[in-house]
């Protein structure tokens, strides 16, 4: 008597390229807080000065960026503070470049958890996905305190309606970390020599991003290098929307976006396929 | 009669084994190379398909099926690689069978290490936090049971202090607190009782037994233990090698795994035509020689014994060849190497005396490793020989089953030192 019984899941060989559905990501959102939440714990709680350190790491990067790029070298910059001007570009470059090492890593750092317990894998990046937005929302606040200081002792002009176009720049800053991120965890995982890689690609990445220049100064022949590079237009909308110079197009926004909505799209599929096999051999 | 709730068909799993990692790249470049340039097929896969598996792969399960039944305690008996841990891992959803499907219904939680996702660094509460949504508990579920888990752990003192600074007792409480309060439909257990003290064991057993009767809750549970097996379980299915040997009722299955490993084998001889090894070593015969003091022929806890075994060998390196001897559950009570020395070609004898009075009674059996210099196996004989040492008590009036590994008789005294009684 073949009866019918109404089964709820199945395992079997193959991981479709969708692998976790949304609801079952959902399903785990309490987790996945928790993990951001042990994060911080992890990273500040045995400090001295525990969160503050989310702030110093910009304000000396800033300093030194100071003293090398406008003292030293004097690489040219529009009319602007030149603290404020490198804090800018210094604050959505540490997003995207933690937020891409940080999810690569994703595998050699969840082994054991991986090895022992079922959830969707998903969740791990995306918890450092969130940890660097929180970090950036301090960032961001204290490049709001350095505008407002500005703006009141008469150096800069601020128009606040403007700001808003930070949103669209952010948030495909943000897929791109995510997406290359997912991509590398996968290939670090696989093929550990590139892991060493990482590093070298990252800081190559942030001479090709007008961090420390602007597209708007830029003389260099080769600045067609930046041009390629889909995350120049986000540092130039992000600088236009804090303080009014940028130079971009419409085109190039779009050209930024589709590049993002590629990688982080085949980013996921990949993530979600390949991971499960990866764990046999983890 | 109650409804299955998990069935399995046909599950099989194929590991590559060897220097995974290492030669990843080179091997998938090959491949490519293969596939695309040359359009060659894919030879790995081709290899799946005629189930011609080489020294590089592993069948860690072969066409295992089953079903189990809501409300059902299942027991996971065999040896250790017979493939019981990949297939909880398969049920668990952490690996992906190689083929063969597996349905089920209800939430599937399962406890394969004590601790899941405890963080040293972070407090004991935040610990119970983590570790209780990896394991797919709710929100509001732990926060309705944070009191109890930390009851159940009895380490209220310490919720706020990271579990780095716990001793390991402490922490093994808090971990098996976090896991008795999970609710799942299914619950998978992988030797989790192995640690923690005698009387934590009887807690988490009781929990367990209390959660499968009362709640009607299914549980899958994988021991060494026979004896937690056959509390615990109803049904039990026997694994070997990757394949089911048995499959059924708890005591039926228990009986005749103990029994297949209890099997004596006291004495194996070979002529050379067919003697076990390879082309460095080829045993002639191994006995265990029981040293009896009267007529009477059992093997007990007094009786001196002695290993002896014989072989070819042809190569003349310096060798070592050392003796393991293991209990009936896999622990191994000695592993005894002779020093490295060299001989010439031909046949050699070797023998281990094993004193009277030194190993406790219960079954055990024996391994021969013949290694060269550097301690790289040359032939490993499993399990040679297997014995049986019985209980042999006098001056006691206790008769409960004796603790232990080994049996020593080494002397310990009590001696009268004084009579007074110390003033309070």
């Amino acid at each position: 008597m073949p009866e019918k019984i109404n089964w709820e899941w199945e395992i079997k060989p193959q991981t479709s390229w969708f692998g976790t559905n949304f609801r079952e990501l959902y399903a785990y959102k309490d987790l996945l807080f928790r993990l951001v939440r042990k994060e911080f714990l992890l990273r500040y709680q045995q400090t001295i000065l525990g969160p503050l350190w989310v702030l110093i790491q910009p304000v000396l990067t800033v300093f030194v960026f100071v003293v090398v790029f406008n003292r030293v070298i004097k690489v040219p910059i529009p009319d602007i503070p030149p603290p404020l001007f490198y804090l800018s570009g210094i604050t959505l470059w540490t997003l995207f470049s933690d937020l891409f090492s940080g999810t690569s890593s994703t595998f050699s750092a969840n082994v054991e958890v991986f090895n022992k317990v079922y959830f969707p894998r998903l969740i791990a990046p995306l918890s450092v996905t969130f940890l660097h937005c929180f970090r950036f929302l301090i960032q961001l606040s204290l490049l709001m305190i350095v505008l407002l200081f500005y703006y009141f002792t008469g150096k800069i002009e601020v128009d606040f309606l403007r700001m808003f176009w930070m949103i669209p720049a952010v948030i495909i800053c943000i897929g791109f970390g995510l997406g290359g991120g997912l991509i590398f965890s996968i290939l670090t995982a696989k093929y550990r020599d590139l892991a060493n890689v990482l590093g070298m690609i990252i800081s190559m990445l942030m001479f090709i991003c007008p961090i420390f220049y602007s597209m708007v100064t830029v003389t260099s022949s080769v600045h067609w290098l930046a041009y390629i590079n889909p995350l120049t237009p986000l540092f130039e909308l992000f600088r236009y929307a804090v303080f009014g110079i940028g130079k971009f197009t419409g085109m190039q926004i779009l050209y930024s976006c589709l590049c993002m909505f590629l990688m982080l799209g085949y980013g996921i599929l990949l993530f979600n396929k390949k991971g499960d096999q990866l764990i046999d051999v983890l | 009669m109650s409804e299955v709730i998990i069935k399995a068909e046909n599950i099989s799993k194929v590991f590559r084994l060897g220097t995974i990692g290492s030669g990843a790249l080179r091997q998938d470049l090959r491949l490519w190379w293969d596939r695309y340039v040359l359009k060659k097929k894919n030879t790995f896969f081709q290899m799946y398909n005629e189930e011609s598996i080489t020294d590089t792969h592993l069948w860690a399960l072969k066409n295992v099926s089953f079903e189990i039944n809501e409300g059902e305690v299942y027991g996971f008996i065999g040896r250790n690689g017979a493939g019981k841990s990949t297939l909880l891992k398969i049920l668990s959803r952490i690996i992906k069978p190689t083929k063969g499907t597996i349905h089920g219904r209800g939430k599937i939680s399962s406890l394969l290490e004590v601790g899941t996702g405890f963080h040293l660094d972070l407090s004991g509460r935040e610990n119970i936090y983590i570790s209780g949504y990896m394991l797919g508990m709710k929100k509001q579920e732990i926060n309705s049971k944070l009191d109890e888990i930390i009851e159940f752990s009895g380490i209220e003192k310490f919720i706020e202090t990271p579990v780095k600074r716990y001793s390991s007792g402490m922490y093994v409480r808090l971990a098996f607190a976090v896991a008795a309060h999970l609710e799942p439909d299914i619950l998978i257990v992988d030797e989790v009782l192995a640690v923690g003290d005698i009387e934590f064991q009887k807690k988490c057993l009781g929990k367990m037994k209390d959660v499968s009767r009362e709640k009607g809750r299914t549980i899958i549970f994988v021991s060494h233990n026979m004896q937690a097996i056959s509390s615990l379980c109803q049904k039990s299915i026997w694994l070997q090698k990757g394949s089911v040997i048995a499959n059924g009722d708890t005591q039926t299955v228990v009986n005749s795994y103990l029994s297949a490993y209890q099997h004596k084998v006291l004495k194996q001889e070979w002529e050379i035509g067919n003697a076990p090894g390879n082309e460095n070593i080829k045993v002639l015969s191994v006995k265990l020689i029981p040293e009896f003091e009267d007529a009477s022929d059992v093997i007990d806890i007094r009786t001196p014994l002695t290993v002896s075994f014989r072989f070819q060998n042809s190569s003349d390196l310096k060798m070592v060849v050392s003796i393991q001897l293991f209990s009936v559950s896999e622990e191994c009570i000695f592993d005894i190497a002779t020093k490295p020395s060299s001989f010439e070609t031909g046949i050699i004898e070797g023998e281990l005396m094993i004193p009277g009075n030194f190993l406790n009674d219960g079954a055990y059996y024996l391994s021969i490793d013949f290694m060269n210099e550097s301690y790289e196996s040359l032939f490993y004989f499993s399990e040679c020989l297997h014995f049986e040492v019985e209980d042999y008590r006098e001056n006691t009036k206790y008769f409960g089953k004796w603790m232990g590994s080994v049996r020593p008789h080494f002397p310990l005294t009590l001696k009268q030192c004084g009579k007074e009684f110390l003033k309070v």
